[in-house]
């Protein structure tokens, strides 16, 4: 111990003192001598001799005595590194190379990562989050199901499994009173939803468990980002009243931004019971989910199971048509990210391609370079150096060139990450956070190290393994090439493979949204403008008023200059799964309690079809019936229809809303319309069935106003029609429903555009791999090639011959990425729609795009080899 | 490696003993390199020979051990060298070496003796 200080404390004073000193010594030491022969009187110039040839190599002994003070393994790296930066400053065009390419490698690879790691592996910043669970109910075919009140107090009272749980969902409730109406939304939380997030007020207090209950006083906590844009950050804000749907409803408190729980974002929190109010249906529905905390040591499944014997019990004491259900629990970080898992998984490993492709390029550059400098390695070995020190030293090297890739890699993830998160769509959780931590760094590092390791091993061994007597004999460049060139035609192969894969991956993925975008979505999509509202229920309450106030706004809309149609619909083309429930089909033998099947159910109006140019293939579209009990109309869609009656009409057949073991009323069909991409854009029709507004009026509809010209132009106007109708009401969303479309279509589009560019990346990789190879292989064998030249092969042959020996490596690469590409398909299923992965024409086109890639990168060597000259060439070797 | 001038064979110190023995050299007050060279050899009747090229090495070790400490000085004969002296340290280390030699050399003389 404290020799290393005394080291480390010389080390800090600079090593020139002493070695100084040591000289110093020495000399004295040689003078010492020469005193002692010259007083037992031998002569001087004798003596000097005598004494120099005694005390020995005075330079040696200095530096032994030096090298004391040192930390060998350190000072051989430092010289190995200072080595390697004079080769870097040799060949500078090579260390280009390598390093461009390794920065692109590890930089698109620490880029997508540091969207994963904020995305997927961050924790959530709760408390105990790793035990942090959304619970729901499932019944044997879906899992998923909101929470019914009842069940929740049963499962909050009876469970020995969790710490505490709390409900939530979200409602959209019409501010009025401050600045013009508008829509917000608010999160309806029971009172531990707070305590489970660890989220304390930054003002006031949050709900009490006596404000929580039907009939109480309406109170409301604000989320601060709200208070701070909408009512100017009022500190004198508590106590005040917020009319939302018409209610006052008093601010007893201010939460931080940061709870960032609900993906959309909420402006503030109710008290879920008392706005749910009392409940005796244990199979009432309320789209309530729940947060909860399980207890250390227990794991999800045991947890399930305990709520799994709550619902069995309570099947038998209060039986109904949901005795089937159970228990669903998902851990938090997964439910928060589960829709972007698969696609950001997909990009790491496409960016982890593209990594691993650089670094064959690298190692196949580096190899070639070894080859190259196989006699100064011999002579290095020639001259003592050990076969580890040099294997060590050529380590060394690649590791210096990985880390100045990693360096810049680093910095190009960082302009990568921060691009991404700006671009990335919305739909992403926690993107917009994304940045570098010490994870990200620690992933750079590490990808540095073993791209380092990984494109300096084969050169090493092959270093190692070097034949100094014939690398010493044989100066042909020639001879030493041959050594190297299997394995670097290996890596080439290899790399032609994997850049298959990804443009096959990419193939896919591009064809599936263009399909997406050109195919026909069952409407007519252009000169549409969507208008989406939602009636404020305090205003609106019943259904005469919903129905009055949307027939009047059509009857307005249709008079606007330009207008040729106008129709509303509940839920939009591509607007997702906005409701679906069971439903039977009367003169069907009754299914099962557990096979009750499922259909979308939508809302719209008599002239919503026409508007929207959906056909009508049967019966007619709906009649302005008038309210029940005039018989009730549905119309259904193709798939329905095709489903049930494949070989007879499906009007007037009658079906059964909620199936046989709900209450619903029954619907005669009286049209079958069109499919529709109903779930998005290229997705695959799913059993939808219309029920008419006029007959159950709903509030929140989207009205598709069709017109000859511009769309856009006819917005304010439209704005101006809705808000002489009513003054408070906010307007959703006014919007081309042409852009409605594609932004539904911006996260497929994000990974789409990320993985062509990887793609692109790879291919330009694999050329410049197969460019190299080709070109050096020319190069070492230009002897070779004049000569068959002077015995009289045409300029044709020698470009064949050239041409097949890269050609031949780019078609077993192709062969192995065809197989790889059929094997990663099962990947790449998740972010498909509507098609299958594996298909044989895209892939057939991307090893076409690939393989003539790898003939273009052949075509400049080859035709080098052709020019060659012959005459010249011989007389110069 | 050694500068042996003489044919008779001289003895090769073992692992270690060199750098007590340099100790043990100082225990009678400050010295130079070649002064402790001298003193080994004429103390070892001539038996060791001190090889410049392991001296000097381990005189830096007990320097970064801090048993000894060096200090510019001019000799008796008006010379410039460097003087060597033990710290306190260095004499603790000294009589430490110094007994576990003893009784290394006493074991192995036994056992020889036995075998003898």
């Amino acid at each position: 111990m404290r020799a290393l200080w005394s080291k480390l404390r010389r080390f800090a004073a600079g090593r020139r003192s002493l070695a100084d000193d040591l000289e110093a010594e020495i000399s004295a030491h040689l003078e010492f001598e020469i005193d002692e022969r010259v007083a037992r009187g031998m002569p001087p110039d004798e003596a000097r001799a005598s004494a120099r040839c005694h005390v020995g190599n005075l330079t040696g002994i200095a530096e032994r005595a030096r090298d004391t003070w040192t930390f060998p393994p350190l000072e051989s790296f430092a010289l190995d590194v200072r080595y390697g930066l004079r080769g870097i400053r040799r060949s500078p065009g090579f260390a280009l190379v390598v390093v461009a390419t390794l920065a692109l490698g590890i930089g698109a690879t620490t880029a997508i990562f540091s969207v994963v790691n904020t995305v997927l592996l961050r924790p959530l910043p709760y408390p105990a989050a790793e035990r942090l669970v959304g619970l729901s109910e499932s019944d044997p075919r879906a899992e998923g199901i909101s929470v019914t009140w009842l069940n929740y107090q049963h499962w909050r009272n009876e469970n020995h499994s969790f710490e505490d749980m709390a409900g939530f969902r979200t409602v959209q409730l019409t501010l009025t009173g401050r600045g013009d109406p508008a829509l917000t939304r608010a999160g309806l939380v029971t009172c531990g939803f707070f305590g489970l997030l660890g989220a304390h007020p930054l003002l006031g207090r949050t709900f009490s468990e006596p404000e929580d209950q039907p009939g109480a006083a309406p109170t409301v906590v604000l989320d601060s980002r709200f208070w701070a844009s909408k009512l100017g950050a009022d500190p004198g804000i508590l106590g005040a009243a917020l009319a939302l749907d018409g209610t006052p409803y008093t601010v007893i408190g201010v939460m931080p931004p940061e709870l960032r729980f609900f993906g959309r974002g909420i402006d503030y929190y109710l008290p879920l019971h008392r706005f749910e109010g009392a409940v005796t249906d244990r199979s009432r529905h309320g789209s309530m989910r729940l947060l909860a905390r399980l207890k250390p040591q227990v794991t999800l499944s045991a947890a399930i199971t305990d709520l799994d014997g709550i619902m069995r019990r309570l099947a038998e004491s209060d039986p109904g048509p949901e005795s089937q259900h159970r228990a669903h629990g998902v851990f938090l970080t997964e439910a928060m990210t589960g829709d972007t898992r698969p696609a950001l998984l997909v990009l790491l490993a496409a960016a982890a391609l593209v990594l691993m492709i650089a670094c064959a390029n690298v190692a196949s550059v580096v190899l070639a370079r070894a080859t190259a400098r196989g006699r100064e390695i011999a002579i290095r070995a020639a001259i003592g150096a050990g076969r580890r020190r040099l294997v060590r030293q050529l380590l060394t090297e690649s590791l210096l060139l990985a880390a100045i890739g990693g360096a810049a890699g680093s910095l190009l993830a960082q302009w990568g990450s921060r691009t991404l998160a700006a671009m990335g769509p919305r739909a992403i959780p926690r993107l917009a956070e994304t940045s570098f931590d010490a994870r990200v760094l620690l992933f750079a590092l590490a990808v540095t190290v073993l791209t380092g390791l990984f494109t300096g091993i084969a050169p090493a061994l092959a270093a190692g393994r070097l034949d100094l007597v014939s690398a010493l004999k044989n100066s042909s460049r020639a001879a030493a090439g041959r050594a190297g060139h299997r394995s670097r035609g290996m890596l080439v192969a290899a790399e032609v493979a994997l850049t298959l894969v990804l443009a096959f991956a990419a193939g896919m993925l591009l064809r599936n949204l263009i399909a997406a975008q050109t195919g026909d979505p069952g409407f007519l999509p252009e000169h549409l403008l969507a208008l989406e509202l939602m009636l404020p229920p305090a205003s609106y309450r019943s259904p005469q008023a919903i129905a009055g106030f949307y027939d009047t706004l059509e009857q307005n809309l249709r008079t606007l200059p330009g207008v040729t149609a106008v129709g509303a619909v509940n839920c939009p083309p591509s607007g997702g799964d906005c409701g679906d429930w069971f439903y039977s089909v009367l003169d069907r033998p009754a299914p099962s309690p557990s096979e009750v099947p499922i259909a979308l159910f939508n809302n719209a109006d008599r002239d919503y079809f026409s508007t929207m140019h959906i056909p009508l293939r049967e019966g007619r579209a709906f009649r302005d019936t008038g309210r029940p009990p005039a018989p009730l109309a549905a119309i259904v869609n193709e798939t329905f229809a095709r489903k049930w009656w494949p070989r007879q009409s499906a009007i007037g057949q009658r079906i059964k809303f909620g199936g046989p073991y709900r209450g619903g009323p029954v619907y005669e069909i009286a049209g079958v319309a069109g499919d529709v991409s109903q779930m998005g854009l290229g997705t695959e029709a799913y059993p939808e069935v219309y029920l008419p507004f006029s007959q159950s009026p709903d509030r929140s509809m989207v009205v598709m106003i069709r017109s000859a010209g511009d769309t856009a132009v006819l917005a304010p106007a439209v704005r101006g029609r809705v808000a002489a109708l009513d003054r408070n009401l906010p307007v959703v969303s006014l919007e081309p429903f042409t852009r409605v479309l594609a932004a539904s279509l911006s996260q497929r589009r994000f990974s789409t555009l990320l993985l062509a560019l990887f793609a692109g990346l790879a291919m330009l990789l694999a050329a410049i791999g197969i460019y190299g190879l080709l070109n050096y292989w020319v190069r070492v064998r230009e002897d070779e090639i004049a000569i068959r030249m002077a015995l009289g092969a045409p300029p044709r042959s020698i470009l064949g011959w050239t041409a097949w020996q890269a050609l031949r490596l780019s078609l077993a690469g192709a062969a192995a990425g065809v197989m790889g590409s059929w094997a990663a398909a099962r990947w790449l299923g998740s972010l498909l729609f509507g098609v299958a992965a594996r298909d044989f024409a895209t892939l057939a086109a991307a090893a076409l795009v690939v393989v003539f890639t790898a003939v273009l990168a052949t075509a400049i060597p080859a035709w080098h080899a052709t020019r060659v000259d012959a005459a010249q060439q011989l007389h110069h070797s | 490696m050694s500068t042996v001038d003489d044919p008779r064979e001289r003895l090769e110190f073992l692992q270690g003993t060199l750098e007590v023995l340099i100790l043990r050299s100082l225990q009678l007050g400050p010295n130079h390199a070649y002064g402790i060279t001298r003193f080994l050899e004429q103390q070892s009747g001539d038996e060791f020979m001190v090889d410049n090229g392991s001296l000097y090495p381990a005189l830096q070790r007990l320097l970064q051990r801090e048993w000894i400490a060096a200090q510019w000085k001019t000799s008796p004969n008006g010379r410039r060298a460097k003087y060597y002296r033990l710290t306190a340290a260095g004499r603790k280390q000294l009589e430490a070496a110094a007994s576990r030699w003893r009784r290394f050399v006493a074991a192995m003389g036994r056992v020889l003796a036995a075998e003898g």
